[in-house]
């Protein structure tokens, strides 16, 4: 019989995940070799997986905003200057110390989400809740997790058909086409509330039916929602490799040479 | 204009991110342990966190025009927290943040633990605390409990820039003297969005159903000694974040004396307990923030003690 999607085991890819997340965060500032060599890895996992790698890595810079958090030390740091100099009325100079720092954390996040994005890609978000219920997650997140990810679709749509007419009554977001902007800020914020409030009570609901429907069906305490049904056999071998990559990653982060 | 709250992995060194881990293990874990007190109401309360998910994910959508290319849009930690309870309200926002994670890579894995703390700890259940004693100290009336819902969701944002700041600091990826003024004035104008939608969502509920609402306010009332100390703990967060965007630029009648040049006839005065708003030993922002909890404590003491004076008065 075939395995459903949504009872695929995830342990292993989880820890795998997690352990070369941990070895990346782990690898020295400036180990620019070592971050190459994990990104190859990583782009290979990915390939595996379905992904092409330019694919990968562009999906890679959705951390690329928060970057500007430590964007200033290049500029501020007084330490291995590179560069000093006026550019206009401006007074300026970039440390070598600093633009280390800022690359090491861009390129970290940016193979870090790739690992993240390979681990969603190879299985779906129920398996994940599954199996995390599975890693002994306790229940009220595992089966909370598993309801949020079961009806937000819902929620959504619901929310859609809000925005829309929302949009045909005025209160719609500056710049978007063909919509007609009105009233004041507090206004539209109110009216943005409002559609919050009125959602609310719509989950609300939603919830005291979920919980008639489970009463009816004999369901006491746990509704056991996104359990793991069929254990991956292969998982203590998976854990080791997971291991294995994350003491290589560590040794050439401590091995290898940095800049 | 959007919070920038989910720490992505990378930025954070590892003994600060295993750290916050821990930390919101604790307090994750203690908020289990109260809804789990609840006996049989803890199933249905567990459908209900887990549509208030879906609905803190589908209401994150709803954004407004707040200028050209700009608008706000809900985070919904304080609201989740007021409509569910803190405990479950936090739990609510842990496992949004840790979805967010997992299906978005909307913030690291590693740094999931941080991201929780700022949000669903420092942001969800802090703010429903918060909201909670200004709504308690205010009488506990509709109208204090929107002005609660105000002010800690506007807190609850700053709060969570702050920390995020801080933990990017230890972990050297920012500098906290530029990042913080940065982060926190970027984000007064993203809690005033947060603000602004959380009171008009409680207003609609409390107008729509009632029945909800009443359930949301905590009908216990509250001792004056409980009301006192949610009253300094609001005023000194308010007073210390609030002293980070001091001006440093001369008052109105030092810019007058100066332009007119007759400041040098000013004369010092006779003692100088916190000159120019700092505290002896601290310097920058810490010691304005200080002096400006300082100077609260002693209005708050001098209040204090006037009420005595007129109590005493009254009953000779």
């Amino acid at each position: 019989m075939l395995q459903r999607s949504s009872q695929r085991d995830a342990r292993g890819a989880i820890v795998a995940a997690l352990l070369t997340i941990l070895g990346i965060a782990l690898l020295p500032a400036g180990s620019y070799v070592v971050y190459a060599l994990v990104w190859l890895a990583v782009a290979t996992a990915g390939a595996a997986s379905g992904y092409a790698p330019f694919t990968l890595a562009r999906r890679g810079l959705i951390a690329l905003p928060f970057t500007l958090a430590a964007l200033p030390l290049i500029f501020i740091r007084g330490d291995e200057l590179i560069w000093s100099g006026a550019l206009g009325s401006a007074q300026l100079s970039i440390s070598g110390a600093g633009l280390r720092i800022f690359l090491t954390a861009a390129v970290k996040s940016w193979i870090s989400v790739q690992v993240g994005t390979i681990l969603v890609r190879r299985y779906p978000i129920e398996s994940i809740v599954g199996s995390l219920r599975a890693l002994k997650l306790p229940d009220a997140i595992a089966t909370g997790a598993g309801l949020t990810v079961r009806y937000v679709e819902l929620l959504r749509g619901e929310a859609s058909r809000m925005l829309r007419a929302r949009s045909a009554r005025s209160a719609s977001p500056v710049g978007e086409t063909r919509e007609r902007i009105g009233g004041t800020i507090p206004w539209r914020a109110k009216v943005t509330g409002n559609l919050a409030g009125a959602l609310f009570l719509r989950a609300y609901a939603r919830a005291g039916r979920v919980e008639e429907a489970a009463t009816a069906r004999g369901a006491a305490g746990s509704l056991s929602l996104g359990s793991l049904i069929q254990p991956d056999a292969r998982l203590l071998l998976k854990v080791l490799l997971a291991l294995l990559a994350f003491t290589a990653i560590t040794a050439a982060g401590a091995l290898l040479p940095r800049v | 204009m959007r919070p920038l709250l989910h720490i992505p992995d990378g930025f954070l060194a590892p003994q600060v991110a295993l750290g916050l881990w821990v930390a919101t293990a604790v307090v994750i874990g203690i908020a289990l342990r109260r809804i789990g007190q609840r006996g049989p109401a803890a199933a249905s309360q567990t459908i209900l966190m887990g549509l208030s998910g879906a609905f803190i994910f589908a209401a994150q959508m709803f954004n407004f025009p707040v200028a050209a290319g700009t608008s706000g849009h809900l985070l919904g930690g304080v609201l989740a927290g007021f409509l569910l309870g803190p405990w479950a309200g936090s739990v609510v926002m842990a496992t949004v943040i840790g979805i967010q994670a997992l299906l978005f890579q909307d913030g690291g894995l590693l740094a999931l633990g941080a991201n929780i703390f700022n949000m669903g700890v420092i942001g969800t259940l802090g703010g429903t605390l918060v909201a909670r004693g200004i709504a308690a100290t205010l009488g506990n009336a509709r109208r204090a409990t929107l002005i609660g819902v105000g002010v800690a969701a506007w807190l609850s944002v700053m709060a969570a820039a702050g920390f995020t700041t801080l933990q990017l600091g230890l972990s050297g990826t920012t500098d906290i003297s530029i990042g913080l003024p940065a982060m926190l004035g970027t984000h007064a104008l993203i809690g005033l969005g947060e603000a602004l939608i959380s009171v008009s969502a409680i207003s609609f509920i409390a107008v729509s159903a009632p029945e909800i609402f009443a359930k949301s306010v905590p009908a216990a009332p509250t001792s004056p000694r409980r009301r006192i100390a949610a009253g300094l703990l609001i005023a000194g967060t308010t007073v210390g974040l609030a002293s980070l965007f001091a001006s440093t630029s001369p008052d109105g009648l030092e810019k007058v004396a100066t332009d007119l040049g007759f400041i040098n006839t000013s004369q010092a005065a006779p003692f100088e307990l916190f000159a120019s708003y700092s505290v002896p030993g601290f310097s920058g922002a810490a010691g304005t923030a200080l002096a400006g909890v300082i100077g609260a404590l002693v209005v708050l003491l001098l209040i204090v003690f006037l009420n005595r004076l007129a109590s005493a008065r009254k009953s000779s």
